[in-house]
């Protein structure tokens, strides 16, 4: 957790400070006709890709919101949103 | 020893002795010694004895680098006496000597080298592997270091430090000092680390090489005094670095002096810019017996003298290879140590004032000369130099052989900051081919010998670190500071002295030698890191301080690499630190609730719960017989302060309810409060509590203890996507809970309040709000989490201690009673009330439990988290269901946790006690649903029940008050 993390409200802060929320899977799927299995996946399945992720962060020890960031996961820092991500 | 007491240089007070304790007798240092130079001083000459072979050994770098001097101190084995500073009193013992350090007995393991090549107990204790159990034994006994006994607690205080800082400078040398001293001076505020106990590096004891210049003990002085007059840096010495991180997180220990207060301190320092600074340490020379007591290098023998006042012998020959070695034999000899010889590596390269300070003191310069051999069993007695080419010979009677091949510089931060090393052809060094953002190197660390440049260095590595931190600064102008002065000198490249290397120790700490690595690359282990590995060069207490520089370049030479060499790794803790030290002060943080005391004082037994600390038993009675009766037949009070509550309040505060809370939140109503759960994503219940509307569009509920902590950063996560309106506050410390329960509550409550909590007025299940006293104001829920007729006050924090007076002042010609955490345990287990965490596990959903009716399916636009799984696991036949169980001996209770099986586990008890009020011993256990059926029988196994299972059956719950009479009457 050595890494510092940007929160929108409170800027750049420790990271000590943040609790990691997983990747970043978009909203939850519409519930008609889900499967099991397609439940699940949302749920628990990661791409866990070494490189940028985007993903989500609360700030706990500060202003308690949930944000996304992106994080390259064979540096452990924070970076810059890639090119082609919206 | 008596002392060279007038030295501008000392940083002992010869006047001031300290007693210590060796070998069973009382011994004197000084105040500022170490403990190896106190003992060094009284004649100590032997230290210990290596780790395999049993050699003696001594002082040789005064750094640490080896574990040469580590004694057992105080009872604390492994100690590097070198650095640890002396301290009245202490015990000191020798490790690893069966006898006495100068006659150990196992002394002929040295003989028994040539049968013990690289990779001996690897290879050799191989197979057959009945041989194993023996020879560990007896190898355990005969080689390792330190002795720790099972029971040993380390004695200390330790504490942790965060810091914040725009820039952190790694030493305290020249370079460390002139980068924060540039850094301050543009605004900045700076952390500077220093491994010794105080600034100045390698400036402190030495007078340089140009006689008419300022010595540059006087020069670091000044720089140190500038240092302590800027109020932007701040100073720790004694403080070497361990570790960095992401993002310039540098890690540290610092020693604590005796009058401290603490004996490690773990320092965390996040900085903007990092400059490391950390100077050289001395590349060892390779050559036979070169870790005979006697044998010491450059910086060693000069500090003993001019910092601790200790001559290091009496007559000395010098083998070297940089010109620090030159100045050290001058001015050793000028105070009055003979040296008879100096021996340099280099042909050429030497400072040509200290050539001729050697030559106005008739003392030989052998250019292209090396030490050979020390002679001497147990310390020096004499040394053989040759030329590098081995061709002449000559020996000299001697007691102190200094001896260094280079300089070496400590490169440890910078690789663990992430900077890659190469090999540096024109210093010989290992040197970083590109630094880390936000990193910066300086001084001696790149070659910068020469004293001015040393500081310009220095100087440059400040203003880049203050450009990294925003602040507009003139870095062409530090570096043609920097480009006056003369730049890296040309390295000695002499690797070994011409001799076979069957007694030249690559590493000390694992007794390895020049032909082991030899041997290691002959057997294929042709690399620095399989060597490393498979010879043992490097892996003991010093880590690479010895072996890190030779290694390398030795096995680059024997394979005739035409590929450059390259360094093994280096790894944090880059100096050891105490386990202790990590683990830091370890304070119980705890919350109390505003009831605390009070409780205290009716002499409640406190437990720590998750963050709390609550009351579990009024006496020494764990069955709480008494307890649990008065709530039962009379009534009781429960401090239940620590419950999760918030409001919640906004136009969409509804919405988030309906999506985290399994119920139809829509019903809740603002006189009855409403009990519901709260689910995971896989239908998993993770909390349960009540909920009322307050007001419009506000409502405030409770959550279980252990959920207080994470029910905002809940309900914000599950509504993250919606952008609702609402505002959640965390009520938890504001307000404090009483729970009066008991036949008796309402006459007892009736006498504190004058409003109506009649049946009629106040149901069960209803919320009020009134005054007690006409003063206390409290929120009232009729609950009966016990089973009986009960109230929940709520009320500010500070209120609550008048509250609970006023409560059992009421309730005392009722006989009220306190109860505690297990009595309410108890009460609700009778009563079949769950307790998440106890009658649920991570698995455990809502339908096993049996709360499925609070489950409103119908609310599917509320996308209500844990709805899917649930609708998926309702037809799931492999589920574990909660049932009731009885055991069939009333005074045999199962133990919570232990499991239920068959010929194999089919469930766990989840809580079961002998019941006071039943006479029966009850409980609550998760089972396979075919077990579920009440009269099933079950066996049940623990721990101790000694291989003959507990018999038990299901039955109906609840088992006290079925129809609810008591609670709700
Ligand atoms: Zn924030």
């Amino acid at each position: 957790m050595s890494l510092m993390l940007t929160c929108p409200v409170c800027g750049r802060r420790n990271g000590y400070e943040f609790r990691y929320g997983g990747e970043d899977k978009g909203p939850r799927p519409e519930e008609d006709g889900l499967t099991p299995r397609a439940w699940c996946d949302y749920v628990h399945m990661n791409r866990c890709a070494a490189g940028p992720v985007k993903e989500w962060w609360f700030h706990r020890d500060g202003c308690g919101s949930w944000f996304t960031t992106w994080r390259d996961t064979t540096t452990n820092l924070e970076i810059q949103p890639p090119e082609d991500s919206e | 020893m008596s002392r060279l007491e007038h030295l501008p240089t000392l940083r002992i007070d010869p006047s001031l002795t300290l007693p210590l304790h060796y070998r069973g007798k009382t011994r004197y240092g000084v105040s500022g010694d170490t403990v190896a130079t106190a003992l060094f001083a009284d004649g100590v000459r032997i230290f210990g004895r290596s780790l395999k072979y049993h050699r003696p050994r001594g002082l040789y770098s005064l750094d640490g680098e080896c574990a040469n001097t580590t004694m057992a101190v105080d009872g604390v084995p492994n100690v590097r006496t070198e650095t640890t500073p002396l301290v009245s009193g202490m015990r000191v013992a020798v490790q690893n000597v069966m006898g006495f350090p100068e006659f150990d007995v196992m002394g002929f393991m040295d003989r028994l080298s040539p049968f013990m090549p690289a990779g001996f107990y690897y290879r050799i204790l191989h197979k057959p592997a009945m041989i194993w159990p023996l020879a560990l034994k007896s190898i355990r006994k005969a080689a390792g270091l330190g002795k720790i006994s099972p029971d040993f607690r380390t004695i200390g205080t330790f504490e942790e430090r965060y810091l914040h800082a725009d820039v952190c400078v790694v030493g305290g040398g020249a370079a460390g000092m002139s980068a924060a001293l540039a850094a301050a001076e543009s605004g900045l505020r700076v952390i500077l680390l220093e491994a010794r106990p105080w600034l100045g590096g390698c400036w402190d004891y030495r007078s340089g090489a140009d006689s008419d210049a300022l010595p540059l003990y006087e020069r670091s002085r000044e720089l140190a005094r500038e240092v302590a007059d800027e109020p932007r840096i701040r100073v720790f010495c004694r403080t070497p670095m361990i570790g960095a991180y992401n993002d310039n997180l540098v890690t540290a220990v610092q020693s604590g002096g005796e009058d401290e207060g603490f004996t490690e301190r773990y320092i965390e320092i996040r900085a903007q810019s990092v400059v490391v600074a950390t100077g050289c340490i001395e590349r060892p020379l390779l050559f036979e017996n070169n870790d005979r007591p006697g044998v010491m290098q450059v910086g060693c023998a000069h500090r003993l003298a001019r910092t601790y006042g200790i001559l290091p012998g009496k007559t000395a020959v010098f083998s070297v290879g940089h010109d620090m070695g030159l100045e050290a034999a001058v001015d050793l000899s000028e105070l009055g140590v003979e040296v008879l010889c100096v021996a340099d590596a280099r042909e050429d390269g030497q400072h040509p004032g200290l050539v001729r300070a050697l030559t106005e003191r008739g003392i030989p310069l052998l250019r292209g000369w090396v030490a050979a051999r020390a002679f001497g069993k147990r310390h020096v007695k004499k040394a053989a130099v040759t030329t590098v080419e081995g061709t002449v010979r000559r020996e000299f009677a001697c007691d102190l052989l200094v001896a260094s091949a280079g300089l070496s510089p400590v490169t440890g931060p910078l690789t663990v900051a992430g900077a890659r090393l190469a090999y540096d052809v024109h210093t010989g060094y290992f040197l970083p081919e590109a630094l880390p953002c936000g990193v910066h190197a300086a001084g001696r660390l790149l070659g910068w010998n020469d004293p001015g440049a040393a500081e310009a260095s220095g100087r440059l590595a400040g203003v880049r670190a203050a450009a990294d931190c925003g602040k507009t600064v003139d870095s062409d102008a530090a570096e043609a500071a920097l480009a006056a002065h003369p730049g890296p000198e040309s390295g000695c490249k002499l690797v070994t002295a011409p001799v076979a290397g069957k007694k030249a120790f690559v590493c000390f700490d694992e007794d390895a030698t020049v032909k082991n690595v030899r041997q290691a690359i002959d057997m294929g282990f042709d690399v620095p890191e399989l060597i490393k590995r498979f010879a043992a060069v490097g892996l003991g207490p010093g880590q690479g301080g010895i072996p890190g520089h030779n290694l390398p370049l030795l096995a680059a030479r024997y394979r005739a690499d035409t590929a450059p060499p390259r360094p093994t790794t280096v790894r944090s803790p880059l100096v050891p630190a105490l386990i202790a030290a990590y683990a830091g002060a370890q304070r119980d943080m705890c919350k109390r609730t505003p009831l605390h005391r009070l409780q205290e004082r009716d002499g409640g037994v406190f437990r720590r719960t998750g963050v709390w600390k609550r009351a579990r038993y009024f006496s020494d009675d764990t069955e709480c017989r008494e307890e649990i009766l008065a709530v039962r037949n009379g009534v009781g009070m429960l401090d239940a302060s620590t419950l999760g509550k918030f409001r919640i309040h906004g136009p969409d505060a509804l919405n988030a309810l309906q999506r985290v809370y399994v119920s139809d939140m829509r019903k809740v109503g603002s006189d009855r409060v409403k009990y519901s759960a709260m689910c995971n994503d896989d239908g998993c219940v993770i909390d349960d509590g009540v909920a009322v509307k307050i007001g419009e569009n506000d409502y405030y509920f409770t959550t279980s203890t252990g959920r207080a902590g994470a029910t905002v950063e809940w309900i914000r996560y599950h509504t993250r996507f919606d952008e609702w309106d609402f505002h959640l506050v965390n009520l938890t410390d504001a307000l404090g809970v009483i729970n009066l329960a008991g036949p008796d509550a309402r006459t007892v409550l009736e006498s504190i309040t004058d409003a109506d909590v009649s049946n009629e007025a106040f149901p069960f299940a209803g919320y009020r709000t009134f005054r007690v006293d006409g003063w206390i104001p409290v929120r009232a829920m009729r609950l009966g989490f016990v089973g009986e007729l009960s109230f929940e006050l709520h009320a500010p924090s500070s209120f609550m201690p008048a509250l609970w007076d006023r409560v059992a002042e009421a309730g005392k010609p009722h006989g009220i009673r306190n109860f505690g955490m297990e009595a309410q345990n108890v009460l609700r287990m009778e009563k079949g009330h769950v307790i998440l965490g106890q009658e649920s596990e991570q698995r455990t959903n809502l339908l096993d439990l049996g709360l499925g009716f609070l489950w409103d399916r119908s609310k599917t636009d509320a996308a209500t988290v844990g709805a899917v799984a649930l609708e998926q696991a309702e037809d799931d036949p492999d589920r574990l269901t909660l049932v009731g169980i009885e055991m069939d001996d009333p005074d045999r209770p199962a133990k919570d946790g232990s499991v239920i099986v068959d010929d194999r586990i089919r469930g766990y008890v989840c809580t079961l006690r002998r019941s006071v009020t039943l006479n029966r011993a009850v409980g609550m256990a998760l089972v396979e649903a075919p077990l579920s059926a009440p009269g099933t029988h079950l066996e049940i196994f623990e721990d101790d029940c000694n291989g003959q299972r507990l018999k038990a059956k299901v039955v109906p719950m609840p088992f006290y008050d079925p129809e609810g009479k008591r609670m709700k009457g």
